[in-house]
């Protein structure tokens, strides 16, 4: 009954070999598991360190801390280290074991930073031509993926704009320990020399910042630090001399998350309107959501047609809500900027 | 939970201890397996364990409702009606989305007001796989190839975790004779075992990630930003990325399930190496074309009719086929193209027999062309597959054509190495495989436990920080 499973038969399956009881077989597996936790213990502390802070990271932290310290005094660590400088890695080790990170598409830098007018005198980005793109850095979380994705193409596809995107998902401005976004956010901005960049940056960001002493979210105390992190963030944006449109987060299906959004929307509007010259906030609640800003995964377009703009998830936005809300951006960077896209 | 993740480790160090110590009481064993797989599918939201018992229970009712009828006529109304409830689940928690704004869209269009309430349903992971498995065992026991199994064993049989999330679609025949029957618990084949699922994280962990972020997801992401090499490399990339991240996934499975005892049928077997499309369907996701061919195709008539009726099952098949992937016009596109390239194959087949020559061309210069042709083929179809819409897949598409002449930074010397290299892997026979887990089981315990904890380190190390979710998932 069970003969053609597994193998194809007359192949690998005919090949001898040795069989184990079950107990041996734990002996083992537990063994190598047991040695490569040893091996791998600094990368997996760090990853414990870098994760939302609760009862599961304390665990972690507890039981890993001692077999990272052994790791190192044993030396055993610097083969990871040492296979990383030799791969070229940073060293820092993200994840969880859901979180993928998407890298940027790089391009040469297109003029030296030096020649930048100042954050207050924005520069004319009216009339790119396809001899002198304007350039645009669409940075963002797994949200900001989804719409960077369609707004990075839309533009490119206009012959006259340069854009790149660095999304990483799982990531915000609350834990800096996990992904520090203003130092890569400078390193972008040394690469990309942008005249626009776009922020959409939040959906991670409901959560406390460590400590200690942790700040729990929601208190005053956490909402003053992440409006300082904001500010920072859209004073680098802007230290360039590029205009920043800072895209807000819509409604969430999970009401807590919605609420959390809510905050977070009304820190980043504060601040950008704080900015001299301001920050543009654009508000994607009814873009995406019910006339009053409520949770929809449907909307109607101009043409009549009803569109699918979220993802089962209750959270991201399928394509063609990316597409919509990037719509919205080159539409705003076209009536209030007057830039010329074809 | 993620198969590549610290939880799923620690999990499955406990459930193998409870599978063996349990092993000698049949029904302790299988209520004990039924509870751990229900808290691994369970393990981010316990909402959907409703789901997997209710299927569980139409099948089983179904199934028993099918053994008492007396006449042929009430036997097929209750296979009828289970099919119907599993096929309802299944359309209200994948279809019911898709299919309401499309009818909504249409009768808007054609004056008729909004016709459909329009509601987002949250898609159950693994709902397809543990419904086509479901309908499986109802049919076989319409069909008098099963008998009714009892409610426990239906219920660990459609949830057991190694298959549960995405796969091998396993049939009643091969895995219920295996839950009813000791395993043996000296006799583990442990080699292939841990062979298995150190390929398949390797392939997932390191191959997958890598290609996904260094050439698949840039180009689909902005095809208008991308050279035609880099949108080539990037429908090959995606040949590749699926490969190692379904096949891997499956490796693991199977894996995992030789180590308690359990053995599942094959689902790859090289399919890259195919000559044709049908030979490919019969090398890639083969459990789910033995599905389709059983349960869809051959209902249909298969190619006992005329050669018209035998395309249009074949494209009725591949459709559905493609649909069953996901609720999108994408996929629709992928199942057609794929269809429509069996279609002229099987006539291509039929005209070559009726000259008096051989069904396809051989020859060593032939099966390569074959080889090389059935391969961009099938990429062309991974474009559809994996775009987000049919916008985004003509804009890859697009690409391959306008896009020469412009700088291609992102097809380095690895990516080249990397795709070629995988590809070019299943062309090692499978015997060299089964040799090194010969050596690997002769070792001694020290040096076994020294290569495996090296080769896991190995793949740590090179595989990216975070390991996002298999494709299959989502289906």
């Amino acid at each position: 009954m069970v003969q053609q499973l597994e193998s194809p038969a007359g192949t690998a399956e005919n090949e001898p070999r040795g069989r184990a009881p079950w107990v041996s077989v734990l002996a083992t597996c537990v063994s190598a598991f047991a040695l490569w936790l040893v091996l791998f213990a600094p990368t997996l502390e760090h990853n414990a360190l870098v994760s939302p802070v609760g009862t599961r990271r304390t665990v972690a932290l507890d039981v890993l801390r001692p077999l990272a310290a052994a790791s190192r005094v044993l030396q055993i660590s610097r083969i990871v280290s040492e296979t990383d400088a030799l791969t070229g890695r940073t060293g820092n080790r993200l994840g969880d074991g859901s979180a993928p990170v998407r890298g940027p598409v790089r391009h040469p830098r297109r003029s030296p930073a030096g020649s930048t007018p100042t954050a207050t005198t924005p520069p004319s980005i009216a009339h790119p031509t396809a001899a002198d793109k304007l350039r645009v850095l669409i940075v963002g979380d797994s949200l900001g993926i989804d719409v960077g994705g369609p707004l990075q193409n839309d533009l490119t596809d206009t012959g006259v704009v340069s854009a790149s995107l660095d999304g990483r998902e799982s990531t915000g401005l609350t834990r800096p320990d996990y992904f520090d976004w203003p130092a890569e956010l400078e390193a972008d901005l040394q690469t990309f020399d942008p005249q626009v960049v776009v922020v959409m940056i939040g959906a991670n960001d409901a959560q406390d910042f460590p400590g200690p002493p942790d700040v729990p979210f929601g208190t005053a105390r956490w909402n003053a630090m992440y409006a300082s992190r904001v500010a920072s963030f859209m004073e680098i944006a802007q230290s360039g001399g590029a205009r920043v449109v800072w895209v807000g987060m819509p409604a969430m299906a999970n009401p807590t998350l919605s609420a959390a959004m809510t905050v977070i929307d009304s820190i980043d509007r504060q601040q950008a309107a704080a900015r001299n010259p301001p920050v543009a906030y654009l508000s994607t609640t009814t873009l995406l959501g019910t006339a009053r800003g409520g949770y929809s995964a449907f909307i109607t377009d101009q043409a009549g047609q009803v569109v699918n703009v979220r993802t089962p998830d209750g959270t991201h936005l399928t394509a063609a809500g990316g597409e919509v809300v990037a719509q919205a951006v080159i539409g705003y960077m076209r009536s209030t900027w007057h830039v010329a896209l074809p | 939970m993620l198969f590549p993740t610290f939880d799923f480790a620690i999990f499955f160090a406990v459930a193998f201890t409870v599978n063996w110590l349990l092993n000698p009481y049949p029904t302790p064993w299988k209520i004990s397996m039924t509870v751990m797989s229900y808290v691994f599918y369970g393990w981010v939201g316990w909402s959907y364990c409703l789901l997997l018992v209710a299927t569980s229970a139409t099948a089983h009712v179904g199934a028993v409702a099918i053994t008492a009828c007396r006449t042929e006529r009430a036997r097929r109304r209750a296979l009828i009606g289970a099919c119907a409830v599993l096929l309802g689940l299944l359309g209200w928690f994948k279809y019911y989305g898709f299919v309401s704004v499309n009818v909504d869209n249409l009768t808007h269009a054609l004056g008729l007001g909004r016709a459909v309430p329009l509601v987002q349903v949250g898609l159950p992971i693994a709902i397809s796989f543990f419904t086509f498995m479901a309908i499986s065992y109802v049919v076989d026991v319409y069909r008098r190839q099963l008998e009714p199994a009892r409610p426990i064993d239906v219920a660990l049989y459609l949830s057991f975790f190694p298959h549960l999330l995405a796969g091998p679609i396993v049939r009643g025949h091969e895995l219920l004779p295996q839950l009813r029957h000791r395993r043996d618990a000296y006799a583990i084949d442990y080699s292939r075992a841990l062979w298995l699922i150190l390929a398949g994280l390797f392939k997932k962990v390191v191959i997958s990630s890598y290609v996904s972020t260094a050439i698949v997801t840039p180009v689909f992401t902005a095809p208008a930003q991308h050279s035609a090499p880099e949108a080539l490399f990037g429908a090959w990339g995606y040949a590749v990325q699926i490969y190692c991240d379904f096949s891997g996934y499956t490796d693991i499975a199977i894996g995992l399930a030789l180590l308690l005892g359990v053995r599942f049928p094959i689902n790859f077997d090289a399919p890259y190496t195919a000559r044709n499309l049908q030979e490919f369907w019969r090398r890639w996701h083969m459990t789910l074309s033995r599905w389709l061919r059983d349960y869809l195709y051959i209902p249909l008539g298969g190619n006992s009719g005329s050669e018209a009726k035998t395309v249009r099952n074949v494209l009725i098949t591949m459709v559905l086929g493609g649909l069953w992937h996901g609720a999108a016009w994408t996929f629709v596109c992928w199942g057609a193209w794929h269809g429509i390239g069996q279609g002229v194959g099987h006539l291509r087949r039929r005209r070559r027999v009726a000259r008096g020559l051989e069904p396809v061309a051989s020859g060593p210069v032939r099966i390569w062309v074959q080889r090389v042709a059935t391969f961009q083929f099938v990429c062309l179809g991974w474009v559809f597959f994996n775009a987000s819409g049919m916008s985004n897949a003509f804009a890859v598409l697009a690409r391959l054509f306008d896009g020469w002449g412009r700088p291609s930074p992102l097809v380095t010397p690895v990516l080249v190495l990397v795709v070629a290299g995988t590809i070019a892997s299943q062309f090692v026979p499978t015997l060299q495989v089964a040799r090194l887990q010969a050596a690997f089981s002769r070792q001694r315990a020290a040096v076994q436990v020294g290569l495996l904890s090296v080769a896991l380190l190995g793949i740590t190390t090179f595989g990216p920080p975070g390991v996002a979710p298999f494709i299959y998932y989502r289906f």
